[in-house]
C-alpha cells in the first residue's frame, strides 16, 4: 500500500572528509560539523530560497553534549538558515543518517513538503565512550534470557556472526586490506573530490612556551582513515579484542570517527521551478530487526524488504555501500545474499573510511550518489546493520 | 648545613640504567631532563624518546605510575646543552669508555650551573680518572653515584668520593638520597667495581670455578646457590642469563685489566665455555639463549660435558637438604663442612672462598664490614653479607677452617688471611663495625637523616629498639616509643603475614580503646606485609562446621572494627608497606590518614576466592563516589563506581603505593614514603601532627545517595561481554555482580539514599551468600593449599 503522491530527488549531496578519532576533528564540535554541511549542501543549489526547506532531519546516533540539544537545530542556525526553519534529530544508532534521508524524502512524496534537507553528523572523540556520556542500563535486560544480549557491544556481536556465518580470520583481514586498498586507489583517483566539502578547521591551541594562544588553520579535504599500509601480515599480529579467542580485531572492525554529511532532496515541482539538476532520485527505504547478539547480519533482512517494495530486483542494483561495522558481518551478508563483491564498496567501506555512527548513512549517500554519476550507473543502495539488532537499506536511482 | 635542594635533575645516556635512574627521580618527584646523543634520521630527541617508551612498556615497571613519565623531558646533547644550568644534579650514565666520558665532560662543563652536583653512575671506572676530565673548579662537585639495575627496585647505591669531593657534598646527597630516593648508601672507596660487585663478581667467578671442580650442572648450582642459602631465586646462572653472558664477560674482563696485583687475579677470566656460548650468540635471556634455554614450556640447560643443552634435572641430596634447613648457623656450617656429599662440599667452598675474599679485601674496598655486607645484601640480594654469615657460623671456628684449607691448597687462593681476622670474634657488634683499614670499630652514620629510621636494617649484633609495651593479646601489640613520643602509641599485628583473624580483631578494637583513653594519636606499623587479609582458615573451620549465622557475626565484627579506625577519637595512621590486601586494604581505607611505603602492594583480592570485599571495603567507595558525584554536575556516583568496579573485580593490586592512589585505595592527600626505613618515623609525625591540630573523626555519613539497580546493571553489562567473549567465567560473573551490587548500594532503585550501616549489611549478607557456595569453597580451599587463585 502506498500512499506516495510524487518523487523526492536529491539535488545536492555533501560530505565533510571523515576524521579519525582524537584526529583532525578532534577538537571539532558536532554542532560546527553539522553547519558546514548543511551550508554546503545549499550552496550547491544557489538558486533555491532557503526559507522554503520545509524540516531539516538529522541523524546522530548519541545525540547528547555537544550534540545535544537537538543538534539539528543548533546546525541549521548555525549555517544561516532562517530561523523559519525547522529542525529535528533523530536516532536509529548507524543508521541515523540514511533514516533522515529517508524520513526527508517521505515527506516530500507524501506531498507534505517540497524541500527538505536530510543530515548526519556525530563527534566520537569528544564523547567519552562508545555509549555516550553516561550509561544507564535497565535492570530488566539481565532477568530474561532473551534480552540478554541486548547488552552485547558492537565487537561480541561481531564474533557471533563470525562464529555462526563461519568467517575465518583471514577472509576477514583479506576484507580489511581490500577496503583501504580500495579507497586509498579512490583518494588517489580523486573520485571523493565532488562530494567532499573541505572543512577549514581553526583550532586555538596553546603554545606553552610561548604563553599565546595558536590558532591553527587547516583545510581539511581528505578522509583520514585509509591507510596505504595496511597489509595481511600487519593485521595478522593484531590480537582479538572482544573475545579471548575471537578473530575480530580492531584492524578489521570500522575506525571510530567524526564526520558529517547533508543532502538536498526536492520535488518534481521544485526541479522545475528552479531548474535543479537531480543526482538521484529516492527509490526506497526499508529496516528490519534481527536478533541483538547477530546484529551485524541485518542488512540481510533489510536488503531484501526494500528491493521487494521497490520492486527492483538485486541484478538490477550496481553498487552497494554496505556499511562496514565489521569485516566479518560484511562477509556474512555478501555471501548470505550473494552480493556480487566486485559491487560493494568499489571506493573502500568504514574499515578504511571510518563510521561516524550517526552520520554514516548520510556520508555513504553522498558518495553513492556522486559514484553513481561518475560511473553512469543506475541503481544505488546504502545498507547497514544496526545496534541492539536491525538492519536498514535506502535505494537510489541516478538521474541523468 | 644548608638545605639541600634538588629542583631538577639531568641524567646523561638514554640506556637500561640512565632511563631508569631518570624513571625512579621522577617518582620522587623530580622532574628530569634526559639526554642522549642526536638521532641520525628523524626527530632528533629520537633516541631518548624510544628510551621513554621503552619504560612505560617495562615490567616490573620503573615508574610508579605511568603518568611519571610526562616528567622526563628528552633532550639531546646537540640542541639542548643550556638546559643543564637549571639542573641541581647531573648524573652521567652512559657506557663505560673513558675517552667518550672524558668528550661528554668537556662538552658539559660550560653549562653546569656553579652549585651543581655531578656523579657518574659508572659500575667500575676509576671516579679519580674520570674527575680528571672535569675543570678543576668542578671537582670538588664531583663524585660516583653507583645505582643498581633496576634501580627502583634494587636498594643499594654506592657513592664515591675522588680526592677533590667536598665532604659535605657527600653527606647531603648521601641524605637526600637516602630519603628522598629511599636507597640504601654504601660509601665506596674508588677501588675497581667498587665494594658489590667486586665481591658479587668474585662470588659468581668461584660457583663457576667450584662448579666445574666438582662436575655439577648448571641448574643443580643455581638450586644451591639460590633461596636455600639466602640469595635470589635466579641463584648464580640464571642471573648472568638476565644479566647478560656479554655484560658479564665484560665485567670480568674489567676486573682481569684492572687489578693485576690481585692474588685471585688468575680467576679474573672468562671460563671457556662462557667463552664459546657468547661466541654463538647465546648472550642469555636477550636472545633467548644462554646457559639456560626455554623451548616450549621446556626449561632446558646448557651441559658442560656433552657440550649440549639437556633437560633441566635437579636433584638435591636429602642429607644437604636436612643441613640446610638447621636453623643454628653454627652447626649448619659445621655440618656442611663434614658432609663428603659434593654439593655439600661445593657449598661449603663457595662460602669459604667468599669469606676468604672479603676478609682479605676488606681493608681495601670498604670502610668496614657493615658496609661490605650491606652491599652484598642491597646490591646482590643476599640476605646476609658474607662476613656476617661467617659471623654468625661462628667467627673463630670458621676462621681456622678457612685457614686450614688455605694451608691445605684446597681455598682458591693460597693469600694468607689477614691477621685481624685471629684476633676478634666478630666484626659486628652493638658498637659498630670493624673497619680493617682503620683497625677500629665504626659506629653507624650520625648523619641527621637515619634518625629517621626507628628501625633500621641490622646486621648482626646489632639491638633494635624494643618499645615499651602498653597492652597486648595474641593478635596484637599496643606499644609506644617513649623516647620518641611517649603520647603516640603504637599497635602492631603479631600474626604470621599479619593475617587478620580473631585474636586480631579483638585486640585492634581493645587497642583502639586504650588508645583512646590515655593517647592522643595511633599508628598502625609492622613490618611488611602490612596484612595478606582475613584468616581463610578461621573461616574455612566455620564454613566445614556450618556456622554461617557465626560467620556473619564474625564479619561484623570485623566491620566493626574498621569502623573502630575510622570513628577513633584520636587520629589512626596506618603505616603500610609490602602487600596490603583484602582485609588488610579495608582496615588502611578506614584509617584517618595512611603512610604507604612506595613499594606497597595494595588490593582487595577478595574476588579470586570468590568473595567480595566485606569489611567495609565497598562501602568505602560506595561512599566516595557519592562524595565525589556531588561535587559534579551529574550528580551521578555511578560514574566514579565504575573503575573501582573494574578495580575490585579484577582483583587489581597496585604495583606502588602512587599506584594505590590512583585505584583510590590510598588517597590524594595521603604521603607515599620511598624509604621504608622512614616509615614509622613519619606516621608517628602525622599522627602528632593531626592530634596538634585538634583532629576530630567525622560524622558517618547519612543520605548516600547510590547507584543502586541501574547501576548494577551498568556493571551486568560489562560482565556479560567479557563471559560471552570467554574471558571470565560464569562464576566470575556472579561473584562480579555482587561486587557490584555491595558497591552500587544493593537491589535498590538508583539514586536511593542510604546510610553507611546500610553498605555494610549489604556487603556482609552478600559475602556471606557466596561462602554458602561450593564454588567459593572450592577457590578458597584452593588457594589455602597453593597460594594462587582457582578460575572455576
Amino acid at each position: 500500500m502506498s500512499k506516495q503522491i510524487q518523487e523526492a530527488y536529491i539535488v545536492a549531496a555533501t560530505r565533510l572528509p571523515v576524521a579519525k578519532r582524537k584526529g583532525m576533528f578532534g577538537y571539532v564540535r558536532p554542532d560546527d560539523m553539522l553547519a558546514h554541511a548543511i551550508k554546503s549542501v545549499m550552496a550547491q543549489a544557489p538558486g533555491l530560497d532557503p526559507a522554503l526547506v520545509e524540516d531539516v532531519i538529522v541523524g546522530c546516533a548519541m545525540p547528547e553534549a555537544e550534540q545535544g540539544m537537538n543538534v539539528a537545530r543548533i546546525g541549521l542556525l548555525l549555517a544561516g538558515l532562517p530561523n523559519t526553519v525547522p529542525g529535528i534529530t533523530i536516532n536509529r544508532f548507524c543508521s541515523s543518517g540514511v533514516q533522515a534521508v529517508a524520513d526527508a524524502a517521505a515527506r516530500i512524496r507524501l506531498g507534505e513538503a517540497d524541500v527538505m534537507v536530510a543530515a548526519g553528523t556525530e563527534t566520537m572523540s569528544l564523547l567519552n565512550q562508545m555509549m555516550g556520556n553516561k550509561i544507564a542500563m535497565n535492570p530488566a535486560i539481565f532477568e530474561k534470557d532473551e534480552n540478554y544480549a541486548i547488552a552485547f557491544g558492537m565487537g561480541l556481536t561481531a564474533e557471533k556472526v563470525a562464529a555462526q556465518w563461519k568467517i575465518s580470520r583471514e577472509d576477514q583481514d583479506a576484507f580489511a586490506v581490500a577496503s583501504h586498498q580500495k579507497a586509498c586507489a579512490a583518494i588517489q583517483a580523486g573520485h571523493f573530490k565532488a562530494e567532499i566539502s573541505p572543512y577549514p578547521i581553526k583550532s586555538h591551541v596553546p603554545n606553552l612556551k610561548t604563553g599565546e594562544v595558536m590558532i591553527n588553520d587547516y583545510l581539511a579535504d581528505t578522509d583520514e582513515g585509509p591507510r596505504p599500509d595496511s597489509s595481511l601480515e600487519r593485521l595478522a599480529k593484531l590480537k582479538p579484542v572482544f573475545s579471548a579467542r575471537g578473530s575480530v580485531t580492531a584492524g578489521n572492525s570500522s575506525q571510530m570517527s567524526d564526520g558529517a554529511a547533508a543532502v538536498l532532496l526536492v520535488s518534481e515541482k521544485i526541479l522545475k521551478q528552479y531548474k535543479l539538476k537531480p543526482l538521484a532520485r529516492f527509490a526506497g527505504f526499508a529496516v528490519a530487526g534481527v536478533p541483538p547478539q547477530i546484529m551485524g547480519i541485518g542488512p540481510v533482512e533489510a536488503i531484501p524488504r526494500v528491493l521487494k517494495q521497490t520492486g527492483i530486483s538485486q541484478q538490477d542494483v550496481d553498487w552497494f555501500e554496505l556499511n562496514e561495522a565489521f569485516a566479518a558481518q560484511s562477509l556474512a551478508v555478501m555471501r548470505t545474499l550473494d552480493l556480487d563483491p566486485a559491487k560493494v564498496n568499489p571506493l573502500g567501506g568504514a574499515i578504511a573510511l571510518g563510521h561516524p555512527l550517526g552520520a554514516t548513512g548520510a556520508v555513504r549517500t553522498a558518495t553513492l550518489v556522486h559514484g553513481l554519476q561518475r560511473t553512469k550507473q543506475r541503481y544505488g543502495m546504502v545498507t547497514m546493520c544496526i545496534g541492539t539488532g536491525m538492519g536498514a537499506a535506502g535505494l537510489f536511482e541516478a538521474m541523468f | 648545613m644548608s638545605n639541600f635542594i634538588v629542583r631538577k635533575a639531568a641524567v646523561l645516556g638514554a640506556g637500561v640504567m640512565g632511563a631508569q635512574i631518570a624513571a625512579h627521580l621522577v617518582n620522587a618527584d623530580v622532574p628530569v631532563v634526559l639526554f642522549d646523543l642526536p638521532a641520525r634520521e628523524g626527530d632528533p630527541n629520537g633516541i631518548v624518546n624510544k628510551a621513554l617508551d621503552g619504560l612505560i612498556k617495562l615490567e616490573p615497571s620503573p615508574l610508579a605510575t605511568k603518568d611519571r613519565v610526562a616528567y622526563i623531558d628528552a633532550a639531546n646533547y646537540e640542541q639542548h646543552l643550556d638546559r643543564l644550568g637549571t639542573c641541581d644534579l647531573i648524573i652521567e650514565a652512559i657506557a663505560e669508555k673513558m675517552e667518550w666520558k672524558d668528550d661528554l665532560y668537556q662538552k658539559i662543563a660550560p653549562f653546569i650551573s656553579p652549585n651543581a652536583i655531578i656523579a657518574s653512575n659508572t659500575s667500575g671506572l676509576s671516579i679519580n680518572r674520570l674527575s680528571q676530565g672535569l675543570p678543576e673548579a668542578l671537582r670538588a662537585q664531583f663524585c660516583g653515584i653507583h645505582f643498581f639495575n633496576p634501580p627502583r627496585y634494587m636498594h643499594l647505591v654506592e657513592l664515591i668520593a675522588t680526592q677533590s669531593t667536598a665532604p659535605e657534598l657527600l653527606d647531603k646527597l648521601e641524605s637526600w638520597l637516602v630519603s628522598r630516593l629511599g636507597k640504601g648508601v654504601v660509601r665506596a672507596l674508588d677501588t675497581p667495581n667498587f665494594v658489590a660487585n667486586r665481591v658479587g663478581v668474585f662470588s659468581i667467578l668461584a660457583v663457576m670455578h667450584h662448579t666445574q671442580q666438582f662436575g655439577l650442572g648448571f641448574d643443580v648450582v643455581d638450586a644451591l646457590t639460590g633461596p636455600l642459602i639466602g640469595r635470589p631465586k635466579s641463584a648464580t646462572y640464571r642471573t648472568a642469563d638476565v644479566v647478560g653472558l656479554d655484560t658479564m664477560a665484560h665485567v670480568i674482563k674489567t676486573m682481569q685489566d684492572t687489578l693485576p696485583d690481585d692474588p685471585w687475579h688468575v680467576f679474573y677470566a672468562v671460563p671457556a665455555w662462557l667463552s664459546a656460548l657468547i661466541a654463538q650468540g647465546a648472550l642469555g635471556q636477550k636472545t633467548r639463549c644462554g646457559i639456560f634455554k626455554k623451548e616450549g614450556q621446556a626449561i632446558r640447560v646448557f651441559d658442560l660435558a656433552t657440550q649440549e643443552y639437556r633437560d633441566s634435572v635437579v636433584d638435591i641430596a636429602p642429607e644437604l637438604l636436612a643441613i640446610l634447613k638447621n636453623r643454628n648457623p653454627v652447626e649448619k656450617f659445621a655440618q656442611l663442612r663434614f658432609c663428603e656429599h659434593p654439593q655439600a662440599q661445593f657449598l661449603w667452598a663457595i662460602f669459604r672462598d667468599i669469606f676468604h675474599y672479603a676478609a682479605f679485601h676488606l681493608a681495601d674496598i670498604a670502610d668496614n664490614a657493615r658496609d661490605l655486607d650491606f652491599a652484598m645484601r642491597w646490591g646482590f640480594g643476599w640476605t646476609q653479607g658474607p662476613l656476617e654469615s661467617w659471623q654468625a657460623a661462628g667467627w673463630s671456628a670458621i676462621a681456622e677452617a678457612v685457614k686450614a684449607d688455605i694451608d691445605a691448597g684446597r681455598a682458591m687462593c693460597s693469600a694468607a688471611l689477614p691477621a685481624w681476622v685471629f684476633s676478634r670474634d666478630g666484626v659486628h657488634s652493638a658498637a659498630g663495625s670493624y673497619s680493617a683499614s682503620a683497625d677500629d670499630i665504626r659506629p653507624r652514620s650520625a648523619l641527621p637523616v637515619y634518625q629517621r629510621q626507628i628501625f633500621p636494617e641490622r646486621v648482626l649484633g646489632e639491638n633494635p629498639v624494643a618499645g615499651t609495651t602498653v597492652w597486648e593479646n595474641e593478635g596484637v601489640r599496643l606499644w609506644i616509643l617513649p623516647q620518641l613520643d611517649s603520647e603516640i602509641a603504637i599497635v602492631s599485628v603479631k600474626s604470621k603475614n599479619h593475617t587478620l583473624g580473631r585474636d586480631v580483631i579483638i585486640g585492634m578494637r581493645e587497642a583502639i580503646t586504650r588508645a583512646e583513653a590515655d593517647f592522643q594519636g595511633l599508628v598502625v606499623w609492622h613490618e611488611a606485609p602490612f596484612a595478606l587479609g582475613a584468616n581463610l582458615k578461621e573461616v574455612v573451620e566455620a564454613i566445614t562446621a556450618g556456622q554461617f549465622e557465626m560467620l556473619e557475626a564474625y564479619v561484623g565484627e570485623f566491620q566493626n572494627a574498621a569502623l573502630a579506625l575510622k570513628y577513633a577519637k584520636l587520629p589512626v595512621v596506618a603505616a603500610v608497606q609490602g602487600m596490603a590486601l583484602g582485609g588488610g586494604c579495608e582496615f588502611l581505607m578506614h584509617c584517618a590518614k595512611r603512610v604507604v611505603a612506595l613499594e606497597s602492594y595494595i588490593g582487595l583480592v577478595e574476588a579470586g576466592v570468590g568473595l567480595i570485599p566485606a569489611g567495609g571495603g565497598c562501602k568505602e567507595f560506595a561512599i566516595r563516589a557519592w562524595q565525589l558525584a556531588a561535587k559534579t554536575g551529574g550528580n551521578d556516583p555511578f560514574e566514579f563506581i565504575q573503575p573501582v568496579f573494574s578495580t575490585i573485580a579484577m582483583a587489581t593490586v597496585s604495583k606502588s603505593g602512587a599506584q594505590a592512589k590512583e585505584l583510590g585505595f590510598v588517597l590524594d592527600t595521603d604521603k607515599v614514603v620511598f624509604n621504608a626505613n622512614e616509615l614509622l618515623y613519619v606516621a608517628l609525625r602525622e599522627a602528632r601532627g593531626m592530634a596538634e591540630a585538634g583532629y576530630c573523626p567525622k560524622l558517618s555519613p547519612r543520605n548516600i545517595k547510590v547507584a543502586g539497580r541501574t547501576g548494577i546493571a551498568n556493571c551486568e553489562m560489562m560482565l556479560a561481554n567479557m563471559k560471552e567473549g570467554g574471558m571470565i567465567s560464569a562464576y566470575d560473573y556472579l561473584v562480579a555482580k555482587y561486587v557490584a551490587t555491595a558497591l552500587c548500594g544493593g537491589d535498590v532503585e538508583t539514586g536511593s539514599l542510604v546510610d553507611e550501616a546500610w553498605l555494610l549489611t549489604v556487603e556482609r549478607k552478600l559475602f556471606v551468600e557466596l561462602l554458602k557456595n561450593e564454588k567459593t569453597r572450592q577457590r578458597i580451599q584452593y588457594t589455602l593449599e597453593t597460594g594462587k587463585p582457582l578460575r572455576n
